[in-house]
């Protein structure tokens, strides 16, 4: 609060003046404002002038009239009330230009008119507080300024002027001392005016700020958060009944406990640190979490404490304003908000991680994925489906793509497909294929398209994954293989030629050779025969060996599709007779198998060796069980189909076991060639397929073979 | 066992191209104690055919001089002979031959040939005829 000075000027002897005049003293008697006025026209009627009357100006209504009089009857009253646009009046006109006058009253009566307005020669408090020169007291005192509303407010306190004239009754021409009495006695009058009017002002203010602090004060006990007022010193000036149910004991509870004392001095305490800590902090950070307890339920309170500088009217900080909030359900919640959207992370971030991983599938599969929803619209599609299907980002976009007709009747297709599947097909996985145009190869290419549907938690398709396998591109490299297998077949066969044209040429010197050598033998002495017995069994072998070779030749290189079941009984049957004159049993079990591809006479040499092998090694007849069968190789993929020719013949010496493929070798001694088996595996392996043998001397031979099944 | 002098009447045309082996052939026709007609070419077989009045066998090689094949040959023994037993002999004992060979009811025998399997040929299809059911010529 502010404590009123003395205030001492260098301008003092001004006042030290003593004032003797009694009317002067009168005047300084006056308390109040509209004092002055009755008092003045008292001691002008004193001096001696009949009569004296003070006009105001009524600045709300815009209106001077009399507000004192002396010996003034109505009429004079009257005449001297008037509008203050009414600068034709000469009362007015004095009045607007502040210089006394002699003017004219009613009933040929004249009057000394001595207009006074709120002037003084010094600053006020205000102004000279604010350091402003445009204090309308010394802007009136300095010139006459214009009696509008808008001119008489100060600047500075916004305080509105009074405006007045001082009349009274002059005799006509004629010269009155007295005049310069009154005029003096008037400008007196109006300095006191000046500084009553002031105080008024002041009292007003005051008044004015007491009903704006108790306001203030209501707003502030009204407050449910704690409202607390510092000074500088963080001191403690006011504070509203929500604070003081942590900073005060209640005084009607003379025993207040211990712990209540103890709360209220922990919670000063803790106050008084938020408040150190908030004071030095910057402007930007003012606010502070504080946890108090409350004195009379014991529990503990989070309050936000918030601070604001109260600001005096120097601008210097004064104090401090804070305002704490109960922010314990707040940040109950808060933390619950944290907490949740934590976890809301983490579940996204594991979200990304999944879709990341299968994004790198899809990217990986190196197939064309499409990925549609239940209504059968495509909404993901990996960069090959786009290639494929053109970039589907919306509706709108895929009349964009209508420049390439292809693709759209690729999406034709596919939709069509996927319609068909996902609302029509009652299965969860198909597989089917499908051919379309592929850009990049600018071909058709049939796709093998594989979907599976996505069904969600009541059974109704959510998703349907599509992935379309490149079928050509499969079927391109299974050609491939073919094509290589029979270039194999083919170069078999013209190593087959080559013996076989070579064997031909052989073939007729040797039918010769072999015939004469027989006609002979009548014509051999003893002594002969032996050489003859030589050239009889060499010539036989070499006749047998040409036959192996032109049976190579004699067999055509097509490459058919053929069965093997058939080959085998055709076999079968053209030895029947000899295996049956040798006492041989023939046992066939032949499976349902699929065809072979590759070429039917060579199999049935393969055959036919074969079986001529078995038949050799069983002189003292036997059994010969030949079976076929399919079966699937342990990856699941390929299919092979086996031959297994089994006998219950001589066997196979286990030192030769290992080279019986090998060119020339046989078991049958002079009669075999050699070359047989050794066929057997030349076609065998062109074929792709494996020979194995499995013998036992003196209980019997299997030959297994595995030929693959190409689609 | 048929006797040598029915033997004697029965008569086997040889065809084949290469001498040395048609001389062998013949020989080994007649020391079976037949009668043999070898011939080189087509063109003499068939004229052969043409005058014969007898046959009672055709052993025909596949592959003659340039002109005909054999079953060109046997063709046109079985057009004047109708019943008259042919032996195709062959080097080349291709499927398609032997499935053609088997069209005409006609055996093939592979070269290099197996003589006691010809010879067995031979003696089988000349001892089943008698003398009376020998091939003349239709007219």
């Amino acid at each position: 609060m502010a404590t009123p000075q003395i205030r001492i000027s260098p301008m003092g002897e001004a006042f030290s003046k003593p004032l003797q005049d009694r009317p002067a003293l009168r005047l300084l008697s006056a308390e109040q404002s509209d004092e002055i006025f009755p008092i003045l026209i008292e001691e002008l009627v004193g001096l001696g002038f009949s009569r004296a009357l003070a006009v105001l100006v009524d600045f709300e209504a815009g209106i001077a009239r009399p507000v004192a009089a002396l010996n003034c009857s109505k009429s004079i009253k009257e005449h001297f009330t008037a509008p203050l646009w009414a600068a034709e009046k000469p009362l007015i006109a004095a009045m607007r230009n502040g210089q006394p006058a002699v003017i004219d009253g009613p009933r040929n009566e004249r009057f000394f008119c001595c207009p006074i307005i709120y002037s003084n020669e010094r600053l006020c408090w205000e102004a000279d507080r604010e350091h402003r020169a445009d204090c309308l007291a010394i802007m009136n005192s300095r010139q006459a300024r214009s009696l509008d509303l808008q001119q008489q407010v100060c600047a500075v306190c916004n305080m509105r002027a009074y405006s007045a004239a001082v009349l009274v009754a002059v005799e006509r021409n004629k010269v009155d001392s007295r005049i310069g009495k009154a005029a003096a006695l008037t400008l007196l009058a109006n300095r006191y005016l000046s500084r009553l009017f002031k105080v008024e002002h002041y009292y007003n203010r005051m008044r004015d700020m007491e009903i704006n602090i108790a306001q203030r004060d209501t707003v502030m006990m009204s407050m449910a958060d704690p409202v607390i007022l510092t000074d500088a010193q963080l001191r403690v000036i006011t504070q509203n009944r929500a604070a003081e149910r942590f900073f005060k004991l209640p005084s009607e509870q003379e025993s207040a406990t211990q712990g209540a004392i103890r709360a209220v001095e922990l919670n000063n305490l803790l106050f008084s640190a938020t408040l150190s800590s908030l004071s030095v902090a910057g402007r930007e950070d003012n606010s502070r979490d504080i946890t108090l307890v409350d004195v009379e339920e014991g529990r503990e309170v989070l309050f936000e404490a918030v601070c604001a500088p109260t600001i005096d009217t120097d601008g210097l900080r004064s104090g401090l304003v804070t305002v704490m909030r109960n922010v314990t359900d707040l940040r109950r919640a808060d933390v619950e908000v944290r907490t949740n959207l934590e976890k809301l992370r983490n579940a996204e971030e594991v979200l990304r991680q999944d879709r990341d991983r299968l994004d790198l599938v899809i990217r990986n599969v190196g197939d064309p994925i499409i990925v549609a929803d239940h209504s059968a619209k495509m909404v993901l599609l990996d960069p090959l489906a786009q290639e494929l299907l053109g970039k589907r980002t919306d509706e709108n976009s895929s009349a964009a793509l209508a420049a390439e007709p292809k693709i759209i009747k690729n999406q034709a297709k596919i939709d069509a497909y996927l319609q068909g599947f996902i609302f029509f097909s009652t299965t969860r996985n198909e597989t089917r294929s499908i051919t379309l145009y592929n850009p990049s190869v600018s071909a058709e290419v049939e796709y093998e398209v594989r979907s599976g549907k996505i069904l969600d938690s009541r059974g109704q398709v959510s998703y349907c994954v599509t992935v379309l396998r490149d079928f050509s591109a499969w079927k391109k490299l299974e050609q491939l293989k073919t094509e290589r297998h029979m270039l194999e077949i083919e170069k078999f066969s013209a190593t087959g030629r080559l013996a076989g044209t070579i064997a031909h040429e052989v073939n007729n010197p040797m039918e010769a050779i072999k015939n004469a050598i027989h006609l002979l033998d009548r014509h051999v002495d003893s002594e002969g025969k032996p050489l003859y017995d030589i050239l009889l069994k060499e010539t036989q072998r070499v006749a047998s060996i040409v036959r192996q070779m032109l049976g190579l030749y004699r067999h055509g290189e097509n490459v058919v599709s053929f069965e093997l079941n058939a080959v085998i009984e055709d076999t079968l049957a053209l030895f029947n007779r000899q295996l049956s004159t040798r006492g041989v049993t023939i046992k066939r079990q032949l499976q349902n198998i699929p065809a072979v591809l590759g070429s039917a006479d060579q199999m049935r040499q393969v055959v036919s060796n074969l079986v001529v092998n078995a038949s050799d090694s069983m002189d003292q007849g036997g059994m010969l069980v030949i079976r076929t069968r399919y079966y699937l190789s342990s990856d699941g993929l390929h299919g092979w189909v086996r031959i297994s020719i089994a006998d219950t013949g001589c066997g196979i010496n286990p030192q030769i076991e290992t080279s019986i493929f090998d060119p020339f070798v046989t078991t049958k001694g002079e009669k075999g060639t050699g070359l047989g088996l050794w066929i057997v595996k030349g076609i065998i392996e062109t074929h792709r397929g494996k020979i194995r043998v499995k013998s036992k001397l003196g209980r019997g031979t299997v030959f297994r073979i595995d030929l693959p099944v190409i689609r | 066992m048929i006797m040598d002098v029915e033997k004697q009447n029965r008569t086997v045309l040889v065809v084949d191209d290469e001498p040395s082996v048609l001389f062998t052939y013949k020989l080994l026709v007649e020391r079976e104690g037949y009668k043999a007609i070898a011939v080189e070419t087509s063109k003499k077989a068939m004229d052969v055919l043409h005058s014969a009045q007898r046959l009672d066998l055709l052993l025909c090689d596949l592959s003659l001089e340039e002109k005909h094949n054999g079953f060109e040959v046997i063709e046109f023994a079985l057009s004047r002979f109708k019943q008259l037993p042919c032996v195709l002999l062959s080097g080349y004992a291709t499927n398609h031959i032997v499935e053609r060979a088997k069209g005409l009811n006609v055996p093939v025998l592979h070269k290099p040939i197996d003589i006691e399997e010809f010879l067995k040929t031979v003696t089988t299809i000349l001892g089943a005829d008698d003398g009376d059911k020998a091939q003349t010529k239709e007219h």
